[in-house]
C-alpha cells in the first residue's frame, strides 16, 4: 500500500524558491558593507569559490538559497538606513554631534558591519563602535582609520596624547580587577585563546554534583586526580615543541629488582641531624616548604630514551640518572651533605661502591665541595620546560585557591601534582606514564631544593640543625629575615617550635 | 611482505620484533606472580590460582598441567614438590591460563569503545651501525584502534599470528615506512 502520508509530507515540504536578486546586485550589496567573500562563506557554511559562483550568475538552491536571501535582504536594509541618515545628517546642514551614541545605537540593529559615516574632514563616525585603539573600549569615532575616543574624558587610558596607534596594552582601571582576555595569532587574525580552566571546572563540577558537600566533592576529586593530572598534563603539551614520551626504554639500573624492592636510583634524600649545638638554650623552629613537589617539577628532564656514557664529564644539556663517586664532605658539622652519602646508605643499593645518583642539579656548583666524580652516565637530551605550563597551572590554581580560601581546590590541586609525582614510575595507578627516570629527578630535585635551602640559612647565619625528608628544615635564629612566611610556593609555614639546650627549663624535645 | 627484513642485523642494528615488544608489553599489563616459581611462595601462588576453583582446575588441564587431583593437593599441602619439568609445566599452564583470564579485561580497555590506544614505536638501535649505513628513524606514535587479533593471539601464545596480527593491525598504519618499526627497541602503551 503506497504511503500517502510521506507524499503529504513532501507536498508540504515543497515550496516556492526564494526570489533573489540579480547577481551583479549581490556583490554590490557585499561590497557596499565592505565585507570580504571568506566572511560571507564562513557565516554561511560554504567556500568563498561558491559565494564568488552566486554573484557570477549561479543560483544556490535549498537551506543555503534562504540563507543567502536573509543575508541580502538584511544588507538592503541596512544600506538603506545608513542612507538615510547620511541623507538626514546632510540635510540638516552640519557635522553629527559627536559622543551621541543613543542614536547611532539604533543602526547598529543587524550585525558587526563596518559601515562608516564621514562627517568632517578628518574624522569619521562608526555605526557599530570599534575597540579604540588607545585605550580598548569601544569608540564611535575614527580618525584616519584609527577607531578611537575623541574626547580624552571617555578615553580610559591614562596618556590620552599616545602618538601611534598600536602596542598600547588597555589598562583601564577596571579591567585590572577582572582577568583579561587571552588571545593567540591564528594566520594573520588573532582569536581568543579557548583555554578552558579544567581545574575550575572539575571542582565546580564536583561541588554541582554532590550539591555543595564540601567534603564528599573533596573526596571525589582526590579520586580522581590522577586521571585528572594526566589529562591536564596533555591538554599543557598541546602545541608543544617536543612530545611527551610516555613508554621509553629504560636501563636496568631504572627497573625494579623484585616487585617489592627499589631500583638501583639513590636520590640524595636528606636526613641529617647537626651533631652538637653551640651552649645555651636555643629555640628551634621547624620550617615547612610549601608544595615542594610542585616547585621540583621545574627540574631538566630528559626527552628520549636515555643513553649511556662512560667517562667524566657532564654535560648541562643532558639530564639522566649517573653512576658516581661522591665528594669528600668536610662540613658535616654546620651543613647537610650535598650528596648526602653517610646518612642513608641503605639506598646505595648498587653493586659497586659508588652510587647512581640523579646529578639534576650538578651544574651549580656549590662552592663547598667538588663536584661528584661520574663514571658512567644514562642520559638523554633535556629541557625544563617540558612541565613548566603544567606547573603554572597548578601554582596558579593553588594561589587562587589560598586567595579565595577554596579548600577544595586546594585539595584537589595538592593531590593532582602529589600523585603525579609519586606514580609517574612503573606504578599500576597512572599507567599513562612510566617515566622513572622523571620520577627520580622530580624528587632528587625536590631534595636540592631543601638543601639550597639550607644553605641559604647557614649563609644568612641562621643555625641549620635539621634536614629531613622532603621539605622540612630546623633553623635557629631570626628565620623571618630569610624566609618570608606564608602559604604560597616561595614562602614557609612553620610546623612547630621548641627549646633545646642547657637553659633552666631544658631539654623539651 | 615486501618491506620485511630479511637479513636484520647484518650492519650492526639492534632491536627486537614489534610483536615480541607488543606481548612483552602485554605480558607487564596482565600482571603475572611476580615472585619466581622457584621460591615456595611463588609456586603456592600459581598453584592457588590454577586450583582455585573446579573451572580453573579444568583450564589448568587444558593449558598442558597433566598430573592427578592427588598430585597437585600434594603439593599444595608441601608432602611432595614437583620435579624441574613441572615445575616447568605449572609455569606454563599459570601463564597460559592467566593470559585467557585477562584477555577479555585488556582487549575491552585497549579497545576503549572504539577509541582505541595510543601505542609508541621506538625505533632499533643504530649506535653499532657505521655511518654509511644508518638511517634517519624517528620516535613515531599511532592510535590503534582493533586490538583483537593481537590480543586473542598473544593469549594463545601464537608467535606467528601475533606478529601478523602486530603488523596488520598496527604496525602498518604507521605508512610507507612501516617496514622501519619491524624491528624497534621499545613498544609502549597504556591499558
Amino acid at each position: 500500500m503506497t504511503d500517502f502520508g510521506a507524499i503529504d509530507a513532501l507536498l508540504a515540504g515543497a515550496r516556492k524558491e526564494v526570489p533573489l536578486p540579480p547577481a551583479e546586485e549581490r556583490r554590490r550589496l557585499r561590497e557596499e558593507l565592505n565585507l570580504s567573500r571568506p566572511q560571507l562563506a564562513q557565516a554561511l557554511s560554504v567556500s568563498s569559490s561558491t559565494v564568488a559562483g552566486w554573484e557570477t550568475g549561479r543560483d544556490p538552491s535549498g537551506e543555503t538559497r534562504e540563507k543567502y536571501a536573509y543575508f541580502l535582504e538584511g544588507a538592503r536594509t541596512k544600506l538603506a538606513a545608513v542612507a538615510a541618515e547620511s541623507h538626514g545628517a546632510e540635510a540638516g546642514g552640519g557635522p553629527e554631534e559627536p559622543g551621541d551614541p543613543a542614536e547611532l545605537h539604533d543602526t547598529e540593529e543587524l550585525d558587526g558591519t563596518r559601515a562608516v559615516v564621514h562627517d568632517g574632514d578628518d574624522g569619521a563616525t562608526l555605526t557599530t563602535p570599534q575597540p579604540c585603539v588607545l585605550c580598548g573600549q569601544p569608540a564611535h569615532h575614527q580618525v584616519a582609520g584609527f577607531p578611537q575616543h575623541l574626547a580624552p574624558a571617555d578615553c580610559g587610558t591614562p596618556t590620552p596624547s599616545a602618538p601611534s596607534g598600536h602596542g598600547t596594552p588597555p589598562t583601564p582601571a577596571s579591567a585590572s580587577a577582572r582577568r583579561g582576555v587571552k588571545i593567540v595569532p591564528v594566520g594573520r587574525r588573532l582569536k581568543s585563546a579557548d583555554a578552558p580552566d579544567l581545574i575550575g571546572s572539575a571542582v565546580a563540577a564536583a561541588l554541582a554534583e554532590h550539591s555543595g558537600d564540601v567534603e564528599a566533592a573533596t573526596a571525589a576529586l582526590v579520586k580522581r586526580a590522577i586521571p585528572d593530572a594526566m589529562a591536564l598534563l596533555d591538554h599543557s603539551r598541546m602545541g608543544g615543541r617536543y612530545e611527551l614520551v610516555a613508554h621509553p626504554w629504560l636501563p636496568d639500573v631504572l627497573r625494579k629488582q623484585s616487585s617489592r624492592g627499589a631500583d638501583q636510583i639513590w636520590e640524595a634524600r636528606p636526613k641529617w641531624t647537626r651533631p652538637e649545638l653551640p651552649p645555651g638554650e636555643h629555640e628551634i623552629t621547624a620550617l615547612d616548604v610549601n608544595g615542594a613537589y610542585l616547585s621540583a617539577l621545574k627540574t631538566h628532564l630528559p626527552l628520549g630514551q636515555l643513553e649511556h656514557s662512560t667517562g667524566d664529564h657532564h654535560d648541562r644539556r643532558r639530564a639522566g640518572v649517573h653512576l658516581i663517586t661522591p665528594p669528600a664532605w668536610g662540613h658535616d658539622a654546620y651543613l647537610p651533605n650535598r650528596s648526602a652519602a653517610g646518612t642513608n646508605p641503605a639506598r646505595c643499593g648498587s653493586p659497586n661502591p659508588p652510587c647512581v645518583s640523579c646529578c639534576g642539579c650538578r651544574a651549580r656548583s656549590t662552592g663547598c665541595a667538588p663536584p661528584p666524580q661520574i663514571h658512567e652516565s644514562w642520559t638523554s637530551g633535556a629541557t625544563e620546560g617540558l612541565l613548566e605550563k603544567f606547573r603554572v597551572t597548578l601554582k596558579d590554581a593553588r594561589d587562587r585557591a589560598i586567595a579565595d580560601g577554596d579548600e577544595v581546590t586546594l585539595e584537589y590541586v595538592k593531590a593532582m601534582y602529589s600523585k603525579f609525582v609519586s606514580t609517574l614510575g612503573e606504578s599500576n595507578y597512572n599507567r599513562e606514564l612510566y617515566r622513572t627516570d622523571w620520577m627520580h629527578l622530580i624528587r632528587s630535585q625536590a631534595f636540592a631544593n631543601l638543601w639550597w635551602k639550607a644553605h641559604r640559612a647557614y649563609d644568612e647565619g641562621l643555625l641549620v640543625v635539621r634536614a629531613m625528608g622532603t621539605d622540612e628544615l630546623h633553623v635557629s635564629g631570626d628565620w623571618r629575615a630569610v624566609f618570608p612566611e606564608g602559604r604560597g610556593v616561595a614562602e614557609v609555614k612553620v610546623k612547630d617550635v621548641y627549646a633545646v639546650g642547657t637553659g633552666p627549663a631544658d631539654d623539651d624535645t | 611482505m615486501p618491506e620485511r627484513n630479511i637479513d636484520f642485523g647484518k650492519f650492526g642494528a639492534r632491536g627486537i620484533k614489534g610483536h615480541e615488544a607488543a606481548a612483552r608489553q602485554l605480558d607487564a599489563l596482565a600482571g603475572f606472580v611476580a615472585t619466581p616459581i622457584t621460591q615456595h611462595c611463588g609456586l603456592l601462588a600459581r598453584l592457588h590460582y590454577l586450583t582455585r576453583t573446579d573451572r580453573a582446575r579444568q583450564a589448568a588441564r587444558e593449558a598442558g598441567l597433566t598430573v592427578t587431583d592427588r598430585t597437585l593437593n600434594a603439593w599444595l599441602d608441601g608432602r611432595r614438590s614437583p620435579s624441574r619439568k613441572n615445575l616447568q609445566a605449572v609455569e606454563a599452564a599459570y601463564r597460559t591460563v592467566r593470559r585467557h583470564n585477562v584477555a577479555r579485561y585488556l582487549t575491552v580497555r585497549l579497545n576503549r569503545e572504539g577509541r582505541g590506544t595510543r601505542v609508541e614505536f621506538h625505533p632499533l638501535n643504530q649506535s653499532q651501525v657505521t655511518r654509511p649505513h644508518q638511517r634517519v628513524l624517528s620516535f613515531r606514535t599511532l592510535n590503534v584502534r582493533h586490538w583483537d587479533r593481537i590480543v586473542e593471539a598473544w593469549a594463545n601464545d601464537d608467535e606467528d599470528a601475533l606478529d601478523d596480527a602486530w603488523i596488520n593491525d598496527a604496525t602498518a598504519d604507521l605508512g610507507s615506512e612501516w617496514g622501519q618499526y619491524e624491528y624497534v627497541t621499545n613498544v609502549g602503551f597504556a591499558a
